[in-house]
């Protein structure tokens, strides 16, 4: 068994490696061919799409940009052809990286193309209009949630375990959150509190699955269905009949002199909440810890091969429970980041978006980099799908809502590069 | 350094698994240890290693009495082990290994790598191990893991390396190889224990040679003892090291494999185009380097895996993707790579995994309902005939030895008629006894006329078997050849040479 019987099929035959390359091009193409013909032709010809850039909640904005209308059709037909010439690309060319990055770009794309078309007015002169500005801050806070949860999904799954509960630490992170900011008025002790939260989770987690070696994804449930119970209970009991400790405050903005000015750029990336600038931090940091540091080798050992990692001395128990527990904090931390942008705690409120970082994990194949990237194109479809309510569009937001999910099982199933989870993940460590 | 044990005793409850154990490595000596699977080599390398607390004894480096607590305070008193199955990480580089838990770091607890991969060029070339330190374990020969594994003792200033049954994994030539790597070692000064039951290996690179069965040190012999006399001393009688075969006289064609190609695990090719034929009365042995597709074709050809293209015929009926099911009724026997996963149901009886091929058929079941009556009465018959030790029948089949649960698969296999029997890595893990009884068993069913494949990656197996021998290498045949080519030239074909090349 273990080292040996598997050695055999690591190697990558070309013919293979091009077969996978050849299907994510033909999925690029048909998602290239469906917007020309749906998005593009299917609309009307005369059919208008107007997009603003000024936003809205920024009034003192220096610069206003005018808004631009486009033909519906044509522009959508545009985009699909530049996705079905990425798509060409990839067949011929065959590119050996950022396969996986183009699929994304195309995804993009894709939900671009469907807002134009979504927002189309019938006639030259548009009834109403895509703001570019506010699309892209409100994914912004969708994406920042979401990459606190996959960061925390990689530093508990590049040490070997299985964090499921992040949408349990999302639930509790929030709820405490809430309840500190209400009652202090400070988002600082909402953020210990909640990264504390986060972290007694991860802790729980870590005790079951380390010391009882239970199945780390039943506890992942059992912690999430219980998290969920348990915030629906104190909700009853504490919030509805005290609304002070739930008062809904939203972290102000940190407005980052001179930046914050540039059209577009400066509100998405430097007009954000403390939160936003925390994250880019902790990515940073954990980018370093895990690629750079004595420790970031150890912990990547314990989640590839535990017992190498013990012969030389290394504590396997103890980096996994650091880490679970770290992990988990970041994840709290991401729930009080929810809520500071969502507002009031509501029972069930993460509606599954710790699932959906989980996801993007996957889809950023375990690493920091790839986990911002994938939450940036998951926030997006997130944003678009509660967005898109307002334009009436014949397609359910659920349909929309099932984007994250689609890719990752694409990814997963092996159609998008080749993904793999580090070797140890899940499996408790057994000293013997 | 010298290095002495003491009267190490190791106990197991009521078992000993070290009894008294005492013997002495010299500095610049290639000290081996010669035992069966099961002797207690194991454990006490384990003791050695600090894995494991001696019950009684001492260990004594360069004649001080020094404790080992545990593997970190080996490594500090120059203890290095080359572990059998290897502690590296396929995915991270030669440098990452080998620096894993010692590495030197800069500011902010960053390693430096360049001082790691200066360090490891250094030493791998001071004894020519060749390595490239920005490799990627994964993608190295087993060869050169195993000289990573070597290279990460070294860099802990080992002065005594454990190497422990290094060449079950290597190919003849990597063997030799390493085999210059350890006299190199041993020229530099370094200690060796060289833990083997391979009789060739030991004669051909031991200076000192200390013999254990079930626990105890029976002797020591000189290099220049001769194989029979050595496993006589393993085994604790006289064995027969080569199996007495009836000429060959082969029949009429029997399995036909045409271009078969099978998928691995990750869905990348694995068996590429093979086509083989055995014909009743010969054993066809395929030879090879583990984890070059002979696991998914022996699978493929029981009915395990899906083929993909190709055909296989047995007496000329297509048998290509049966089921195991359908693959067992055309006759096939199967004795599988991995006994524990494939071949048994541990926690099942002894008499259960008797019939575990043919339980609903009469006469073992009638009507929907099974006859445990006759399923005993085959148990009892079996157990006898096939001499398996076990204290009962109705006891499950983990409570049995490894050689034991082999001979309950084999006798499950060969107790019922077959058209074909194909045996993957039958004697793996196995002592001189049980591998000379079940290749006893193999030759028989060929000297009655039957048609056979037997998959092994042990060269001394291939060669007493096969009647002919098929080298497999990256999932395609490299050469068919007579079992009367020498090594050198299997080896040859073992990495990839195709038959032109190799039979000079």
């Amino acid at each position: 068994m273990s080292l040996l019987s598997t050695r055999t099929t690591s190697k990558e035959t070309p013919l293979v490696k091009n077969r996978r390359t050849r299907v994510i091009a033909v999925l690029m193409a048909l998602i290239g061919i469906f917007t020309v013909f749906v998005f593009g032709w299917g609309s009307e010809s005369r059919a208008h799409s107007s997009l603003t850039f000024t936003p809205l909640n920024l009034t003192n904005a220096p610069w206003h940009l005018g808004s631009l209308t486009v033909v519906t059709r044509w522009t959508d037909v545009v985009l699909g052809l530049v996705m079905i010439a990425a798509a060409a690309e990839v067949f011929v060319r065959q590119p050996r990286r950022a396969v996986m990055a183009r699929f994304g770009g195309v995804a993009i794309l894709f939900l671009l193309a469907l807002l134009f078309w979504a927002a189309r007015s019938p006639g030259p002169s548009p009834v109403s209009s895509v703001n570019i500005t506010t699309i892209l801050v409100g994914s912004s806070a969708a994406a920042m949630v979401l990459i606190f949860g996959s960061l925390s999904g990689v530093m508990c799954e590049r040490a070997g375990v299985v964090n499921i509960a992040i949408e349990g630490q999302f639930i509790g992170g929030a709820f405490l959150g809430s309840m500190i900011v209400s009652t202090t008025h400070d988002f600082f002790f909402a953020a210990i509190a909640g990264a504390v939260a986060g972290a007694l989770i991860g802790l729980v987690l870590a005790f079951l699955s380390l010391r009882y070696r239970s199945d780390q994804i039943i506890v992942g449930v059992v912690l999430v269905t219980m998290l969920s119970s348990l915030s629906s209970y104190l909700n009853l009991q504490v919030l509805t009949p005290f609304p002070n400790f739930n008062t809904g405050n939203l972290a102000p903005n940190l407005a980052i002199p001179l930046l914050s000015k540039i059209p577009i750029i400066g509100p998405v990336f430097f007009n954000q909440s403390g939160f936003f600038y925390l994250m880019i931090v902790l990515v940073a940091a954990v980018s370093f810890a895990l690629f750079k540091t004595r420790y970031g080798l150890h912990v990547r050992a314990v989640g590839e091969h535990p017992r190498a990692a013990a012969t030389v001395g290394i504590n396997v128990i103890r980096v996994r429970y650091i880490n679970v527990v770290l992990g988990g904090a970041i994840a709290g931390l991401g729930g009080v980041a929810f809520m500071a942008t969502q507002g009031q705690f509501q029972v069930g409120y993460t509606s599954g978006w710790g699932y959906i970082a989980l996801a993007a994990l996957i889809f950023g194949r375990w690493r920091p980099s790839g986990a911002v990237v994938a939450s940036i194109i998951f926030g997006l479809s997130v944003y678009l799908s509660y967005e898109l309510v307002t334009y009436q569009v014949p397609v359910s937001i659920y349909i929309l809502q099932m984007i994250p999910y689609l890719i990752t099982i694409a990814v997963v199933a092996g159609l998008i590069g080749r993904v793999r989870a580090p070797a140890a993940d899940g499996q408790p460590y057994l000293r013997d | 350094m010298q290095l002495e044990l003491r009267g190490i005793t190791k106990r197991f409850g009521s078992f000993t698994a070290n009894d008294q154990i005492s013997l002495k490595v010299e500095p610049g000596q290639i000290h081996s240890l010669l035992g069966e699977n099961g002797a207690g080599k194991s454990t006490l390398m384990n003791v050695l290693f600090g894995l494991l607390r001696p019950d009684e004894g001492e260990i004594l480096i360069d004649g001080v009495v020094a404790p080992i607590a545990d593997s970190g305070e080996a490594v500090r008193r120059g203890i290095g082990m080359v572990h059998q199955h290897f502690m590296l990480v396929p995915v991270f580089s030669v440098t990452e290994n080998v620096v894993l838990g010692f590495e030197p770091t800069k500011s902010f607890d960053r390693v430096d790598y360049r001082r790691a991969t200066e360090d490891i060029e250094r030493l791998s070339q001071q004894f020519h191990l060749d390595v490239d330190p920005d490799a990627i374990v994964e993608n190295l020969p087993v060869g050169l893991q195993q000289r990573v594994e070597i290279l990460k003792a070294l860099s802990h200033d080992a002065e005594l390396l454990i190497l422990d049954e290094p060449t079950a994994v290597l190919t003849p030539q990597e063997i030799d190889s390493l085999m210059a790597i350890m006299r190199s070692l041993a020229a530099a000064g370094k200690s060796i224990l060289f833990i083997t039951h391979k009789l060739k290996e030991v004669k051909a690179v031991a200076d000192v040679i200390t013999v254990i069965r079930q626990g105890h040190v029976v002797g020591t012999a000189e290099p220049s003892a001769s194989e029979s006399e050595l496993a006589s001393m393993m085994v604790g009688r006289n064995v027969q090291l080569t199996v007495e075969k009836s000429p060959f006289n082969p029949g009429a064609e029997v399995l036909e494999v045409r271009d078969l190609v099978v998928l691995g695990d990750r869905g990348l090719v694995a068996v590429d185009g093979v086509s083989i034929d055995v014909r009743a009365g010969e054993v066809m042995a395929l030879a090879g380097v583990q984890g070059n597709g002979q696991t998914e074709f022996v699978e493929a050809l029981v009915g395990m895996r899906p083929v993909l293209s190709g055909t296989i015929t047995l007496h000329g009926r297509d048998i290509t993707n049966l089921t195991p099911r359908q693959a067992l009724d055309a006759g096939l026997g199967h004795i599988p790579e991995d006994r524990q996963r494939d071949g048994l149901v541990l926690s099942m009886s002894v008499a259960d995994n008797l019939v575990l091929n043919t339980p609903r058929r009469a006469p073992f079941a009638r009507h929907g309902t099974r006859d445990l009556a006759a399923v005993n009465d085959n148990a009892v018959r079996l157990v006898h005939d096939f001499d398996i030790r076990t204290t009962s029948i109705q006891g499950p089949a983990s409570s049995l030895s490894g050689g034991n649960q082999q001979k309950v698969i084999v006798a499950r296999e060969l107790s019922r008629p077959l058209e074909f029997l194909i045996a993957s890595q039958p004697t793996r893990g196995l002592d001189v006894g049980s591998i000379e009884y079940v290749h006893r068993q193999i030759i028989e069913h060929r000297n009655h006329g039957n048609g056979s494949l037997i998959v092994s990656s042990e060269l001394d197996e291939v060669l007493a078997l096969g009647d002919r021998i098929a080298v497999m290498y990256e999932g395609k045949i490299s050469g068919v050849v007579d079992p009367s080519v020498s090594r050198e030239s299997i080896g040859l074909l073992m990495t990839g040479h195709t038959s032109e090349t190799a039979s000079v």
